[in-house]
């Protein structure tokens, strides 16, 4: 059974030419939005197209954390829609996500942190979402394996804990959602790589791929990290948008010792166990846009020192497997999703960074909804490509001190 | 992936010396009738080339010196430049 050429959501399609929907990127947001689009809004005649596999890009990159601890009054509601939704998910799809709520645990290493917190645990509390500050010492019963001492390069002060965020198997929600879309008539175009938009008296026609030409009314770009060269070059719409390489790692097996997803913003650098064992860690973007998903030295002697200096059990404790993938940033770091503005017909999801797992379950959701029925959700509103040229962006980073392209 | 760039004044260093300074857009606009589209163009919009752009770099642990280099962003490598832009 190895080389099995039968996908495990069913039967391998040829392709049309023409569909209701095209949808460019073969990964979570596509996958959701395609799920939604035929099971709520009964659009079914849908492709997806994909240059490598479903799940190749940013759903297999990036390192199953979830949660709804984010800045703003916007982002907020979104996340927590998309964490309700794991457990319903599991049920809709009949198929296990693996959900462990197991709780974030965000280190703060000074005062102005500790504020910083108090505001952000504010808008999480507003918005019914459970969020904690707690101190050193509460942290530490949380995390036994933390190191509170004041003798490390940056001494814990306290948290924000966030008990209702934790881990989903991120691969599982990829063949979840797949399966689900494909029972309901969508078809998944694997190794079928977009080439370019064609468009009518501003409204989208017909999408060109390797396999061929495709007639139809809406288009979707959600390819992650590949999204904003894709809308450049096949629509000319330049965005407010840097790609660049983020790294991650796991260390070999050990014994149950984290509880919780640990995370710190000073020490760059976030750790959750998985159910195999495995550390699982990273953070680190290159300070430079590239499209390479190398890991470097540099950041791997990074990750050990940080590692072991707020968790000191893991001195000693080797790196298994390392990888990389691609974060599109945005100078707000807040998402840009929008449809029929630019070009009627065309829909963008893209600007995610590193939070587009978190997210995708809620997106997809409401995305199906834009296209279903073309009127934006009062939800998507504030992420329209506009508010940059209004001067509207969203502060979900505390204190920007830098305009750079990781922020 | 390592990256060197070569400073016009240091020559060929490791790149975490330098800092990036985003892609060349052409010279700032005019103040003069400058209209809110035009300037977000200018300081947020990218064309994020999956390929060799011209890029602006700072050598921020060196020199000091403002520059631009063609940069392959899907290898890192620093590309032959026709002639030094000033």
């Amino acid at each position: 059974m190895i080389f099995k050429s039968k996908p495990l959501w069913g039967e391998k399609t040829k392709l049309k030419s023409s569909y209701d929907v095209v949808i460019i990127g073969g990964g979570l947001h596509s996958l959701a939005t395609a799920y939604y689009l035929a099971k709520e809004h009964g659009i079914t005649d849908i492709a997806i197209i994909e240059k490598n596999y479903i799940g190749f890009g940013g759903a297999g990159r990036n390192t199953a954390i979830v949660r709804a601890n984010q800045r703003t009054q916007h982002n907020v509601p979104l996340y927590k829609e998309a964490l309700d939704l794991w457990p319903v998910l599991t049920k809709e799809l009949d198929y296990n996500l693996m959900f462990n709520n197991c709780g974030n645990l965000n280190l703060m290493h000074s005062e102005a942190a500790m504020k910083a917190a108090r505001m952000t645990i504010a808008t999480a509390q507003f918005h019914g979402v459970e969020s904690h500050l707690i101190d050193a010492k509460e942290a530490k019963e949380l995390v036994p394996a933390l190191n509170i001492s004041e003798n490390i390069t940056f001494p814990i002060h306290g948290a924000m804990f966030h008990p209702p965020g934790g881990i989903v198997r991120h691969d599982a929600v990829v063949w979840g959602l797949a399966k689900g879309a494909a029972k309901n008539g969508v078809e998944i175009h694997q190794h079928t790589e977009a080439l370019g938009i064609e468009t009518k008296n501003n409204k989208v026609c017909s999408v060109t791929t390797s396999e061929g030409k495709i007639n139809t009314r809406q288009v979707l770009i959600s390819a992650g990290g590949y999204s904003a060269a894709l809308i450049h070059d096949m629509l000319g719409i330049k965005l407010p948008i840097s790609v660049l390489t983020i790294q991650a790692m796991v260390t070999q097996p050990l014994k149950p010792l984290l509880d919780h997803v640990v995370s710190s913003g000073a020490y760059h650098c976030y750790a959750n166990q998985t159910l195999k064992g495995e550390v699982a860690t990273g953070a680190h973007m290159d300070p430079w846009p590239n499209y390479t998903t190398l890991n470097t030295a540099h950041y791997i002697k990074h990750q050990a020192e940080a590692l072991s200096e707020f968790l000191p059990c893991l001195r000693g404790v080797r790196f298994m497997r390392i990888w990389g993938g691609l974060a599109d940033m945005t100078p707000d770091m807040a998402p840009i999703m929008d449809g029929n503005n630019q070009v009627e017909g065309f829909f963008m999801d893209c600007g995610w960074g590193y939070f587009g797992f978190k997210s995708c379950s809620a997106v997809g959701k409401y995305m199906a909804q834009f296209m279903a029925t073309d009127q934006c959700p009062d939800i998507f509103k504030p992420f329209a490509l506009k508010r940059y040229e209004e001067h509207r962006l969203m502060g979900e980073t505390a204190a920007l001190v830098n305009y750079t392209p990781d922020n | 992936m390592a990256l060197t760039i070569t400073c016009p004044v240091c020559g060929k260093r490791n790149g975490y010396e330098f800092k990036y300074g985003g892609e060349e857009k052409g010279p700032r606009p005019e103040e003069k009738d400058l209209n809110p589209q035009a300037w977000c163009e200018y300081v947020h919009m990218n064309k994020c080339v999956a390929g060799v752009q011209e890029e602006w770099w700072f050598h921020k642990d060196g020199c000091g010196s403002w520059f631009t280099i063609l940069r392959d962003t899907t290898t890192n490598l620093e590309q032959e430049k026709k002639e030094a832009k000033k």
